[in-house]
Order: structure tokens, then sequence, then C-alpha cells
């Protein structure tokens, strides 16, 4: 290891040490209090009180020592997945949901490191590229043979039932991310796009099909604002986004759910005991709250019908209250800035583009759910990203911050030998 | 490299621009209006709180609720107790308007101060809900709801027209507090007719008839008025009550005879767009959004199928559709010389430590109509009290105006008639205004203008 590499890693190190101990304080000090709130000591929660810390210390350590990662994106995501099961922990009905969103965490750490690993890895992408848009594609369509209708949707499949179920559209995320970069590195003309852009749309046309109008959107604007990245042509991309606003609206009078969604969103209160019943509870919950939060396990939170996973938001912000939220908020936003800052510092445009995706989904999801959950949007059924309980979406969404963080180590060990070369050439020249 | 550079950094701009829009428009929304959401009624933590309510108390300070020994408590004497009811509400939750459930969120202090919260918890004792003080009297109200005719139903509303303060609410039926959602409440007796209550208005709603005569067409004062007891109309006629002929007529003696004929030719002579125009105005059709309570909307019809229902709307009937509160507010307006001051029900709310974290205060909604006009209104509705049909709402030593209303609320007169009065007391001293409505009291309004002349005597009495 080179000097100057050395003296960058102390650097960012001490930087990033202060975090990390606000983080653990947090982390230890509340899974204490949920394991103490009862009369009976909880000793999950006890677990978790030393588990989380100990695990993100190790992590961190551990990713940071393997390779020069972006450490305050590192900790920040992992603050974001151990709110996840601390707020699980003290509203949850029975321990079974935090523990199992315990052991995804774990799945997601694997998966972070394996994304980390593979885009370092991974120097011949362009051979990939076809391979996994058959891939994605397949995986899409699979609910259409083994899954079944939930919630209004059908996107989900079973592996073992009542265990094992998995959302194929929260992991084909990152994979739609990599096959677009591919498809779009290097400034292409339009008509070398085109296999990209009707890959996306298939990718669309099949979550429409099964009626997962979250991930639609989702997909959709990520394809879209990765196309504009990759091509500056401003011209198409608006075409493309007066596309989607007028099947939107196509959407909007063929069919009857989506009328419905919007009605609820323009007037929750209108019909409050039944189509606006988990609007207006997460409303009341939020209101609840008010700014410092009913207390963590304090409040009622389990009245909103799916507290736990698309309104976790919600449950949060009357647990922990609102300015609390805002923060969270903010963490969001942190990781999506040097998200940026990585995409923009990235050699290649494979790689620059696949660091910008990520970041802009993360970014997008979390907009819309927050604001499905706060009445500023239509509600559309989404996970909050790295919080909300679920399997699929946590270990997906870590395996997207791998790809990032991974991309991430590879600019600073560009850099480092940037900064050697320099410092060669001026000891040569004096 | 440097172009995507570029582009990645104006849309990653506008993504994180449009994150940071909603985060604030999140917390602005949540910090005005949280508290809102949470004193909703769908709210199962109200009940299941900690804290201990607030009291709520009347303009003199009397205790209209209190919690005792975990118990709330209401006035002791039943009659009293029952009048407020509509007002005060009751913790379960049965009465859609009342302040137990539309301040709760502020009685139980959910969201309360962090250092009351954990002073609370140091000390070891119960935190208590702010305490709420309203703008009603509730001597005025019990006096009202005891000299309401007993077996009608109906709303009474009282106003201080100058400021906006409700003085009183009376509704009936009501219900006891200690009873809600028990087995023996009459039925529609959680509904707070002064609020929630849409009547036909029937004459009363002449003067908004007047109101759109005298804005729009200054020449109404000289022309007269011929009235033969019918007039035929193409397709269809209207009749005065009893078929009277008032002979040839101007306006004021019109107004004060409450002549159906001349009024159903004002409004065919406006046309449906300046009658509607001036009623909304006046706040017909207007989603109010006041801070202490839901008002329904007053509905004046924004279509009109032909000549029999524009005559029909200028005398108020039809499918014109009003609230009790909303006709006190619109007299309120002409007597306060065209300016509807918003109405207001609660005057203080102070926390256990006497922080004051909100106060009423009174606040024009908007100059409805011209001086001008509402003092010829003024005119008008003192000549009706005079000598015209409202004598009964005479009180003696006081300048009364007002206007009575009989609203048919049937086809073939099978029911009786909604007995109408609004009026108020022509005096800077005691500016208070009424409205009055019984259920099927019958026709002359006999019943609703004895009312309003009790009560108003009682309000300047009680009141100042």
């Amino acid at each position: 290891m080179g000097k100057v590499e050395k003296m960058r890693r102390a650097l960012m190190r001490s930087n990033t040490r202060l975090l990390l101990s606000g983080v653990l304080v947090f982390q230890l000090l509340a899974m204490a209090l949920v394991a103490f709130k009862d009369e009976t000591v909880s000793v999950q929660a006890l677990v978790l009180a030393a588990a989380l810390p100990l695990a993100t210390l190790m992590v961190v350590n551990l990713m940071g020592k393997l390779w020069p990662v972006d450490r305050a994106i590192l900790i920040l995501v992992l603050l974001l997945v151990s709110i996840g099961i601390i707020t699980l922990s003290g509203i949850a009905r029975s321990e079974v949901t935090p523990r199992t969103q315990a052991i995804y965490a774990v799945a997601g750490l694997v998966a972070m490191f394996a994304g980390a690993a593979f885009v370092r890895a991974w120097k011949s992408w362009k051979k990939f590229a076809v391979p996994l848009a058959v891939l994605c594609l397949l995986a899409l369509a699979s609910p259409w043979v083994l899954g079944s209708w939930y919630q209004g949707a059908r996107n989900w499949i079973t592996i073992i039932p009542d265990v094992l179920t998995v959302q194929p559209s929260e992991f084909m995320k990152p994979v739609l991310v990599v096959v677009l970069a591919a498809g779009f590195a290097n400034r292409p003309r339009f008509v070398r796009c085109l296999p990209a852009i009707g890959f996306a749309a298939a990718c669309c046309a099949i979550l429409l099909s099964e009626r997962d109008l979250g991930a639609v959107l989702l997909y959709f604007l990520t394809t879209v604002f990765m196309y504009y990245a990759a091509t500056s042509n401003a011209l198409l991309t608006l075409a493309g986004l007066g596309m989607g606003c007028v099947a939107a609206v196509i959407a909007y009078h063929a069919f009857p759910y989506v009328q419905d969604r919007i009605a609820i969103w323009i007037n929750p209160w209108s019909d409050p005991q039944d189509t606006g019943y988990q609007l207006v509870q997460a409303l009341i919950a939020i209101g609840s709250g008010g700014l410092f939060g009913m207390g963590l396990g304090l409040g009622s939170p389990t009245n909103i019908p799916l507290y736990h996973s698309d309104f976790i938001f919600a449950s949060m912000a009357e647990e922990f209250g609102l300015i609390f939220a805002v923060c969270v908020l903010a963490v969001y936003a942190i990781i999506v800035l040097r998200g940026l800052i990585v995409a923009m510092n990235a050699r290649t445009s494979f790689h620059s583009l696949t660091a910008f995706g990520l970041v802009v989904l993360l970014g997008l999801q979390t907009m819309l759910i927050v604001g499905g959950n706060t009445k500023l949007l239509p509600l559309t059924g989404v996970t909050l990203p790295l919080i909300s309980a679920g399997g699929s979406s946590l270990v997906s969404t870590m395996l997207s911050m791998g790809l990032l963080l991974g991309i991430s180590s590879m600019n600073a060990e560009d850099e480092a030998r940037d900064i050697e070369q320099l410092a060669l050439k001026e000891e040569v020249s004096l | 490299m440097k172009e995507l550079r570029r582009n990645m950094r104006l849309v990653g701009a506008l993504v994180v621009a449009a994150f940071l829009t909603l985060s604030g428009w999140f917390a602005l929304t949540v910090f005005e209006q949280g508290s809102i959401w949470a004193s909703n009624s769908y709210n199962t933590r109200l009940t299941a709180t900690g804290a201990q309510r607030g009291d709520i108390t009347d303009r003199d300070g009397v205790a209209l609720a209190t919690t005792q020994d975990g118990e709330r408590v209401y006035l002791e004497n039943t009659a009293a107790r029952r009048a407020l009811a509509a007002t005060v509400g009751d913790t379960a939750g049965m009465s859609g308007t009342g302040i137990e459930g539309y301040y709760s969120s502020q009685l139980l202090d959910i969201s309360g101060s962090l250092i009351e919260r954990l002073s609370a918890l140091f000390n070891g004792t119960e935190r208590k809900g702010s305490s709420v003080k309203l703008t009603v009297d509730a001597q005025l109200t019990a006096y009202i709801s005891s000299i309401f005719p007993s077996g009608y139903r109906g709303a009474v509303c009282v106003l201080n027209y100058e400021t906006g303060e409700i003085l009183a609410m009376v509704s009936k039926p009501d219900y006891d507090p200690y009873d809600a959602a028990g087995e023996d409440v009459e039925d529609t007796a959680y509904l707070n007719r002064c609020l929630q209550g849409l009547y036909t208005p029937g004459s009363v709603f002449k003067i908004v008839t007047l109101a759109a005569a005298l804005e729009h067409d200054p020449n109404v004062l000289s022309q007269t008025f011929v009235c033969s007891g019918e007039w035929k109309y193409e397709g269809g006629s209207i009749v005065c009550a009893g078929r009277t002929a008032h002979g040839t007529i101007d306006l004021e003696t019109a107004f004060a005879r409450s002549c159906n004929v001349t009024f159903g030719k004002l409004a065919y002579q406006l046309g449906l767009e300046r009658l509607r125009e001036t009623a909304e105005a006046l706040g017909f059709n207007e989603n109010f959004k006041f801070s202490d309570f839901a008002l329904y909307n007053s509905q004046f019809p924004t279509e009109i199928g032909n000549t029999s229902d524009l005559v029909w709307s200028g005398i108020g009937q039809g499918t014109v559709l009003v609230t009790p509160m909303h006709m006190a507010m619109i007299t309120s307006a002409v007597a306060n010389d065209g300016v509807m001051m918003q109405p207001w029900l609660v005057e203080r709310i102070a926390t256990e430590s006497g922080t004051v974290t909100k106060s009423g205060s009174a606040q024009a909604w908007k100059q409805v109509m011209s001086a001008q006009t509402a003092q010829i209104i003024q005119q008008y509705m003192y000549t009706t009290v005079e000598s015209g049909t409202a004598t009964r709402a005479q009180i003696s030593g006081v300048r009364v105006c007002g206007k009575t209303g009989s609203a048919e609320t049937s086809d073939d007169k099978t029911v009786e008639t909604n007995s109408w009065y609004t009026g108020y007391i022509d005096d800077g001293a005691h500016p208070y205004a009424i409205a009055v409505v019984i259920e099927q009291g019958g026709a002359g309004s006999r019943l609703a203008s004895e009312l309003a002349s009790d009560a108003l005597a009682a309000a300047i009495q009680m009141v100042g």
C-alpha cells in the first residue's frame, strides 16, 4: 500500500469516526429502551442491543479494511437498516417480525459484500448485459406462473409456502440499472439505445400486467433519467416523460383501482372507515406523534394497516416524532448526494451510470412512499428502502448499496493511483 | 464523460431538490395540520392516553366539564348539561362537533411540550391536558333550551355580530353526555343542528334576494309591485301566504309583509346568475374553514332548469338549503354594515402551566355586501318587527330588527312548515344576532319569533 493511500485512509477514518460512534450509541440506547419498556425484559431486544452496534462496527471495519469504500454511505446505510429493526422491535405485534428483519439484514450484508466484490471484479460487463436482461424479464414474469394475487397485485412468488416469498420486482431493480447502464454507456446514438429502451419498456409492461404500479413508476422514471444523463437528448427525454403522462391518464381511465387511489389521495376523509382507512390512520398517527413523538413503543401505529411495511414511515413519525422523521429523510438525502459524487468520480461511463441509476432509484422510491404516507402524493405500494419490513426489498437495496460502495472504492483507488503518479512525476522533475 | 457528469449533476440536483421540497413540505404540513389530524374522532389513541383531560369552561369561567378522580364530570343540573351537550360534546365521541372531540388533542395534550412531559415523568404526577375556555354563555344556553317549545325539534344560534363570538348554540333534541352512546338517546340527538342541520330557509332567504336586488339594481328602490295574492308565470304560479293580496306596494312593505309574489318577481328580474352571485358572496356553496368547528355547506342551486326553480329560489324554497349558524351569520353581516365576521367558539386554550397556546379573536371573513345595502336591509328588518310579520319579536325598550320565515318541506302541505326567525338587537351595547328554526313549528312563525324575543332579552340580561 502506497504512503499516500495510507494517509488517505487515515483521513477517511477520522472523518467518519464521530458519525460511527453516534450511530453505535443510538443503536445501543434505542434497543435497550425497547428491551426494558415492559414489565418483563425482552431477551431478544437485549441481544439486538448488543448485536446491532457490534455488527455495525465489524462491517464498517471489515469492509473498510478490504476496500477503500465511502464509509459515510456505508455507516448511514447501516443506520437506516438498524432504524428499521429498532422501529419494528418497538411496535410490531409479535417478536417474530423484528427477528426476521434482523435475519434478512444479515442476508443483506452478505449481498452488500457480494455486490461490492462483484462490481470490482467484473471488468467485462458488456458480455453479461444480454443474459442479465433475459434473466430480469424471466424473473419479472415469473409471478404469472409461480405467484398469486395478493392485495391487488400479482408480484410475489412463493419459494417455500408461508416461509419464503420473493418479490422479483424488488430484486430486479439493481439488475435493471446495470443492464441500462451497459446499454447506455459510451454515449450511444438513439438507435444503439433502442435495445435497452425496449428492455425497459418490456419490464414496465410485465409489471403493469401484474398491477405493481409503484414498481412501474420507479422503473420508468429511472430509465428516463438514466437515458437523459447518458445521451443529453433533452427532446427525447421530454417526449418519454410526456408519453409517461399520457400512459398515466390512460391508466386512470382504464383501471378503476387507479381512480380509487387518486380519489383516496384527494380526500381520504370522505371515507375514513373503508377505502380511506389506511391513509386516515396514517395521518392520525403522524399527527399524534407531534414534534417529539409518542415515544418508542408507546404509540399505537399498529392501527395502520401495513404499519410495518408500506406505512412504516408513518409509524416511525408517530413513535419518534416529526423532527426525527425529517432527520431520517436527511439521511436519505445525504446518501443520495454522496452517491451522486461517487457517480461523478467514476472512471468509466458504465460505472458512472450504474452508480447514478442506483442513487436516483433510491431517492425516487423514498419520495414516492414518503409522499404516499403523508398524502402529498398518491399512494403507490413501494417500500421505504432499507427500513420497511420485508426481505426482498432489504436484500435488494443492500445489494444496490454494495454495488455503489464497490464503485466508490474503485474511485478511491483510481484517485490514489493518480496522486501517486503525480507525486512520482514531481520527484522526477525535481 | 464531461457531458455525462454535467447531465448527472443536473438530474441529481433535480432529484435532490425534489427530495428536499418534499421533506420541507411534509414537515410544514404536519406542523400545521398534525393536531387537526390527531384530534379526529377516528383516533383511538385519544381514549387510551395517560394524560388527564383538561377543563372546559364557559365565558364566565363556569366549569362545563372537568376531571375528578379520573372521571369526566359535567354540569350537575340535568337540563343545563343536556343543553350544552351540543357545544361541549362527550368523551364517547358521539357528537361530531363537540369541543371534547374537536379539541381532544389539546384537552389531552397528546403532543404536549417535551419539558412538560419530562417534568410530569420526574414528579410522578399525572399530566393534565390544556383547558379550553369557550365564548358561549352557559346560563343563556340553558335558558334558551328551557324556553324551547317542548316536543319540537330545531336549533337556536346566538352570535355577537360585531366580534363573531358564539354566545349560545341550542340543538333539539339534545342528549345527556353521561348517557352518550346509551340506548335512551333520541334519534338524531347527536347532530348539532346549528352547524349540521341543512334547512330550507323559506322567507328568511328574502334577505339574500333583497341584497341581490339592491346590489345589482339601484332603481329597485323606486319600483312598485302589484300583488294580487298570486302570480302566474310561464309554467307555474306562486302565491302569498293565505293568498293575501298585498295590493300595490313598494319594496319595503313587500319585505315587511313577506310578499312572495314580489320576491318571486325580483328573482325573475335578477336572473339566476345575479342571484347566485350574491348568495355565494354571502357564503352559500362556500366551504367555510373555521378553526373551532366544521360548518356544513349551505347550498344554492348552480344550475336551474326552468323559471319555476328560479322564482321559488328567490323565496328560499326549492333546492336552497341553509344551516342556522349560517343564517345567523348573514343577519350578523347585515347588522354589522355588510362585514361578515368569522364565528368562533374558543376564547382561549391554556396548558396546565398557564401557557396560552391559542386565543380567539374577532376576525372579519369579508365584506359581503356594501354598507349602503346593509343599512337599507337594516331599515326594512326594523319595519318588519315594528309593523310587519315579526311584531312578536319586539322587546320593550330595545330596537329589534328581524325577519320571519315559514319553509315548506313537503310539496302537498301535509307536513307543517318549519318556523324560522332571524334578527338582531340594533344597539352597540348589546350587539347580538339570532337565528331560530323550529321544525314543523307551523306557519306565521309565531313560535320562532316569540322564542327569539325571549332569548335576546335574556342575552341582554345574562351576557350584558
